[in-house]
């Protein structure tokens, strides 16, 4: 007989393969994959942003695996075809057909596009950080055995719920501390400092609505939101409160089970990326879409294909 | 895998992620997340006012057979973005953000590891006005004894420079606007302020704030 001690489950087990049920994961790599294609084509268009057959830019200050690889010139083509193969993984890892070889694809894909991009001045940006840790999570789970094309086909047993949950759990640590050691990083460098007065974000408010210009009439050429936001400190200071708030407290959601409950904190997050991007030209706008792995995509696409499929009655009806 | 190799397989995922946030690593795909983290509060906040038209012209060059010329981002084949780094930053010897707060306030074993590791902090040799320089001239293929070669590069730039007291009662209206231009040549980088002509220092903290 088992004593209760022995039955009583770890809190470790409560808190990663407790929570999610085995349908879950599939649903959740399926928006994620068609997100991620949409994300990655925005993060790296700029590199297609040149003439393919152009002059080939000698790297101001390649990123270190370049430097490791001894890249040191764009080859302009090469991103021109690297970006629809990149799609088309994302594509292959959203409908689950070669899912593993597909999530390999994506992450070389990303970094040769962000070595690329990140290069020619030498300033690496953090935007896909989080996905590659993401990636790795995906490649290491059980991602690929339901609601995928290769599942279907092959015939694939259903995973266990443990399975599909420790993966979108530890998704979800590593997104919602994501915000968390944001913070931590402000005051290891900056203390108190960054959000006294209009602290680090007047600054940057004013050097980003800057960076083009004025217009003959002396409004600037962009941004000019954060142009004006740059002008009323106390409002700047108010915001920056809510910031520190916002990535003190986000890892709460680890703890939270109601669906609406999340949707609303994960809509205040949404709300603070697409501001970043409107006032200051911060480009994590379309990062929001990571916050598929906090859901139990397979309940919402239940719900999504019953009304697609009464729409499609109605319309056959009339 | 059994539960008992996901729980240990979580352990160095996070061990290795999160030992990275520890360590202060930012070297992708790993990062402590600093970003916008860094702020240093000095008396003025001066940025670059810039000009997209004259951006687009392009660098007022000059090669070593004294033809002048304009390198714009299309010469180069860069994007408008890099470019206007480039332009704005790299030509007046001002380094990527990561430079800046790559070893801000280590504690001493960070600092170990760093220098023992990496290399000495990029802030105390800055020389990212030549590495233009030298990009521009390795881009068209022209060597050091090259007559075609470019031994000059201009970047006039307009700053605006708001003092601390205007910045924090958020009147923005009268800041001092003054035009620099970055020279770089061969020998070094010089920065034209109005009427002065002052060397590029190569070890500093950033004037101007990005």
């Amino acid at each position: 007989m088992n004593s209760p001690a022995k039955t009583r489950r770890s809190w470790v087990d409560w808190f990663f393969f407790d929570w999610h049920p085995a349908e879950a994961l599939g649903a959740v790599r399926f928006y994620f994959g068609l997100g991620l294609a949409v994300y990655l084509y925005f993060q790296f268009d700029q590199n297609l942003k040149i003439d393919a057959f152009g002059a080939h830019f000698a790297f101001t200050r390649p990123i270190w695996y370049f430097g490791l690889l001894g890249i040191d010139t764009n080859i302009p083509w090469i991103s021109f075809a690297v970006m629809p193969l990149l799609l088309i993984a994302c594509l292959f890892f959203a409908l689950g057909k070669w899912t593993k070889p597909a999530i390999i694809a994506i992450i070389i894909g990303i970094f040769y596009m962000k070595g690329v991009r990140d290069s020619f001045s030498g300033d690496v940006h953090h935007r896909e950080i989080p996905i590659f840790a993401i990636l790795i999570l995906f490649l290491f789970s059980k991602c690929d055995r339901m609601f995928g094309i290769d599942a279907r086909k092959k015939g694939w047993a259903p995973i266990e719920d443990w399975e599909a949950s420790w993966p979108l759990r530890a998704m979800q640590i590593y997104i919602a501390l994501f915000y968390f050691w944001a913070l931590m990083a402000k005051v290891r460098l900056s203390g108190l400092d960054w959000f006294t007065g209009g602290g680090r974000i007047q600054e940057v408010l004013i050097s980003r609505a800057l960076r083009d210009g004025f217009t003959p009439t002396g409004e600037v050429v962009n941004l000019s939101l954060g142009w004006d936001l740059a002008q009323n400190p106390q409002l700047i200071w108010f915001f920056g409160a809510l910031v520190f708030l916002f990535e003190l407290f986000f890892p709460l959601i680890l703890f939270v089970r109601d669906w609406r409950l999340k949707l609303v904190a994960l809509i205040g997050a949404a709300v603070f990326h697409l501001a970043n991007y409107f006032l200051m030209n911060v480009q994590f706008f379309l990062y929001p879409f990571v916050f598929v792995t906090f859901f139990n995509m397979a309940e919402f696409h239940r719900w999504l294909m019953g009304k697609v499929r009464l729409r499609g009655r109605k319309v056959a009806e009339a | 895998m059994s539960k008992q190799s996901v729980k240990r397989f979580l352990a160095l995922y996070f061990f290795i992620f999160f030992g990275a946030i520890f360590l202060r690593v930012d070297y992708f795909p790993f990062s402590w997340v600093p970003m916008y983290g860094y702020h240093l509060a000095g008396e003025s906040v001066t940025v670059g006012i810039g000009d997209k038209s004259e951006r687009e012209r392009g660098f007022p060059a000059q090669r070593a057979n004294g033809e002048r010329l304009y390198i714009s981002a299309d010469d180069l084949n860069v994007p408008n973005a890099n470019y206007r780094r480039l332009y704005h930053q790299r030509a007046f010897n001002n380094g990527p953000p990561q430079d800046d707060r790559e070893r801000a306030a280590l504690i001493a074993f960070n600092r170990w590891w760093y220098e023992t590791l990496v290399g000495p902090d990029p802030r105390l040799d800055q020389r990212y006005h030549m590495q233009l320089l030298d990009s521009v001239n390795r881009t068209f293929g022209y060597g050091s004894d090259d007559p075609q070669r470019i031994v000059r590069l201009e970047a006039p730039l307009l700053f605006a420079t708001f003092d601390r007291d205007s910045v924090a009662s958020g009147d923005l209206s009268k800041p001092f606007v003054e035009r620099r231009t970055a020279i770089i040549t061969e020998q070094g980088g010089i920065l034209r302020k109005g009427d002065k002509m002052i060397p590029m220092k190569t070890s500093r903290e950033r004037e101007v704030i990005e």
